[in-house]
């Protein structure tokens, strides 16, 4: 009998105190940031100890703690599930939280209403737990619900913007089409295992699960911005950087691929499915990583970034190795972080200018941020023996060896040699060259708000990838042998996508700038994808209701036919054949008198 | 035939004359339309009671259903005409309009 379960629950419960604390009203202090702050990294430290007792000893638990209600046959109960996957992604994510908390301690410094956001990201924190420790699908559902309302509340959270607002509604809009393939997920698992707990699905193994991982697919294609349902996340950028950096990077958009990693004993038998999401991945992370290529707001630049690593974690899926796509999550965390809170270091520094064509010299005016900068974009393009390398140079190594579509492996390779390139870019853009920006000033990183968080950050961006590796136990085996031109394949594309990138940018740096080309357009309007979709549809759809509805049905239907053709048919051939002309006392006289005289003839003659 | 049907016939016979001569107001004739239909349902529920015809009690009624449908017909017709010419005289009706 062990501490493993209280410390765990305890570690998860000692996050709610804050948002109960707003019963008392403790929340209008100034100094609840501050304890927000130190709950989570008190929770974090908490949350080690499980995790390095699993470590140890493999450890996995399930605590089933109230049983709520019992529908006829379905037993619905609060239950975690600390496993493998929660009981390592829990203190990532905690330890991630905690940095980005302290950074908006100093980035949200002037905000009137920091209370309420620092709330916010705490209840955001909570269903994200929620979501990961689930053992059932209702609480995985409440998880995700949370998180898609959380992120809804805090992209929003300059409403006083419409394009903040219309940002917004676009990911509520966009998460709801993913929930109606969860939802069809939960009905199928219902009707076919009878049960929402994972545990007795995968001890079932239904033989035809086409419906429910398509339902699933859809899920996280909603909540990952795969391609299809993806303009949400570029949008998302309309909230602050700590939303972006929490959200958008780390926790939120995970949450689909973390659905489809928990149900990979399922997807290991479906080998449509796996095909399906090693398309769609494929699909992403190249439409993406394109669409990167030449925007001009560095938050947007690392958010289509965040897509396409979402794709490449989607395309591990799709090659049965969901234990590498976990890995990935993890790591993926670290930097991704670490670079929106660089961006906003700059963007705070440089009085909100977020367009890079406006950035410039900041090599020697920020070195601190700068070295944060080009560490996490080496760290995401999978320089070796940084974090990124050893979950992103595994997966492409995997990929090469196993038996897998080849178009969908080239994709992902040119997607891995256009993250380079993008990276490039913005170092160039933003860091290298003479100064862009107005000479007026204000930059300044020595806060030790800032300067702590993307510290701790920076020493995860180049540790961690060694420190987790070294640490979890083997899951799948990986390809130990292979040719050496296929072992050096990512590392190849990634320098040749710096060189390309870097050559290209000093090349053209002073040339005339020309009209933009077709393909310049396509990558910069995010290939027409939003322009079409969000017009397109909406308009048939409302105009073909209108039709139907009011003109056909209404209008034809139950006016035009007949009563209103009647009456104009009457009046047009009354008009026509009548020859009246309306002398009525004269008519009724000659009526009178005809019957008077019938009368008297036929009674008088015998 | 006995007084008593005479006189309702008569009164019907009345009636039937106001309907087909009048000056030039619409609404007599249309009153007189009803004098009718009253001399009618008299005479009916008369012959009806007296022969002990119980089948037939029901057509009085009917009859009354009819004729009330009728008035309302035939007094929008007046509301159309006083409509357009504000009186309802019957030497304004020499056009056939639509």
């Amino acid at each position: 009998m062990n501490m493993f379960s209280s410390l765990m629950l305890a570690s998860l419960s000692v996050l709610t105190l804050p948002i109960m604390s707003s019963i008392l009203n403790t929340h209008k202090n100034s100094t609840y940031p501050h304890h927000v702050k130190n709950i989570i990294s008190y929770a974090f430290i908490t949350s080690l100890i499980p995790t390095m007792m699993f470590i140890h000893s493999g450890q996995e638990t399930i605590i089933s703690n109230w049983h709520w209600m019992t529908i006829q046959t379905l037993k619905l109960s609060l239950s975690f599930k600390l496993d493998y996957f929660s009981m390592i992604f829990v203190p990532v994510a905690l330890f991630v939280t905690w940095s980005i908390m302290e950074f908006s301690l100093w980035y949200m410094h002037s905000d009137p209403y920091i209370t309420r956001f620092f709330k916010y990201l705490l209840t955001f924190l909570i269903t994200m737990m929620i979501l990961v420790t689930a053992n059932n699908l209702f609480q995985l559902f409440i998880g995700w619900e949370g998180v898609g309302i959380m992120s809804f509340l805090l992209i929003g959270w300059w409403y006083g913007r419409t394009d903040a607002n219309t940002a917004a509604l676009q990911a509520i809009l966009y998460n709801r089409i993913g929930d109606i393939g969860f939802i069809m997920a939960m009905a199928w698992f219902l009707f076919n295992t009878n049960t929402w707990d994972l545990q007795q699905i995968f001890m079932l193994d239904p033989n035809l699960t086409n419906l429910p991982l398509l339902g699933l697919l859809l899920a996280a294609t909603g909540k990952s911005a795969q391609f299809g349902l993806h303009p949400w996340l570029p949008s998302a950028m309309e909230g602050p950087t700590p939303v972006s950096a929490l959200l958008h990077s780390s926790t939120m958009v995970v949450a689909g691929v973390f659905l489809l990693i928990r149900f990979h004993p399922l997807m290991e038998n479906n080998k449509t499915i796996q095909s399906l999401t090693l398309c769609l991945g494929a699909i992403t992370t190249l439409f993406t990583a394109i669409c990167a290529l030449t925007q001009n707001d560095i938050k947007k630049i690392i958010a289509f970034s965040t897509s396409s690593q979402l794709g490449l974690m989607i395309v591990t899926i799709g090659i049965n190795q969901p234990y590498l796509a976990f890995l990935h999550i993890c790591t993926h965390a670290f930097f991704k972080a670490m670079l929106f809170m660089c961006s906003g270091s700059i963007i705070h520094s440089l009085n909100d200018e977020q367009d890079i064509r406006k950035m410039g010299g900041l090599f020697n005016a920020m070195p601190f941020t700068t070295t944060s900068l080009i560490i996490g974009s080496l760290a995401l393009t999978g320089m070796p023996f940084l974090t990124g390398f050893y979950s992103k140079d595994l997966i492409i190594e995997t990929a090469n060896t196993s038996y897998t579509n080849a178009w969908a492996l080239l994709m992902t390779l040119i997607a891995t040699s256009l993250t380079a390139v993008y990276s490039t870019r913005i170092i160039f853009f933003a860091l290298l060259g003479q100064p862009r920006f107005l000479p007026l000033t204000t930059i300044n990183e020595n806060n030790p708000f800032l300067i702590n968080s993307i510290k701790r950050l920076l020493i995860g961006s180049i540790f961690a990838g060694f420190f987790i590796s070294n640490n979890i136990y083997p899951t799948t085996i990986p390809e130990m042998t292979m040719p050496i031109y296929m072992k050096l394949t990512a590392l190849t594309v990634t320098i040749l996508g710096f060189t390309l990138a870097l050559e290209l940018s000093l090349i053209t740096h002073n040339l005339k700038p020309e009209h933009p080309t077709n393909m310049f357009k396509f990558s910069n309007l995010l290939g027409y994808y939003p322009t079409i979709m969000h017009r397109l549809p909406p308009l048939a759809n409302l105009s073909m209701s209108q039709k139907s509805a009011s003109l056909l049905l209404d209008s034809i239907w139950l006016e035009n036919i007949l009563p209103k053709s009647i009456s104009q048919f009457q009046m047009k051939t009354s008009i026509l054949i009548s020859t009246q002309k309306g002398q009525i006392k004269l008519y009724f006289l000659s009526f009178l008198i005809t019957l008077t005289l019938s009368m008297l003839l036929f009674n008088l003659h015998e | 035939m006995s007084l008593v049907h005479i006189n309702i016939f008569l009164a019907f016979t009345v009636s039937l004359v106001g309907l087909l001569m009048y000056r030039s107001h619409l609404m007599s004739s249309l009153l007189c339309l009803e004098g009718m239909m009253l001399s009618l349902f008299v005479m009916a529920t008369m012959v009806v009671l007296n022969t002990h015809f119980t089948l037939a009690s029901m057509m009085p009624i009917i009859l009354l259903v009819f004729a009330a449908c009728e008035a309302a017909l035939g007094l929008s017709l007046l509301v159309m005409v006083s409509n357009t010419y504000g009186v309802d005289h019957v030497q304004n009706l020499n056009l056939l309009q639509c």
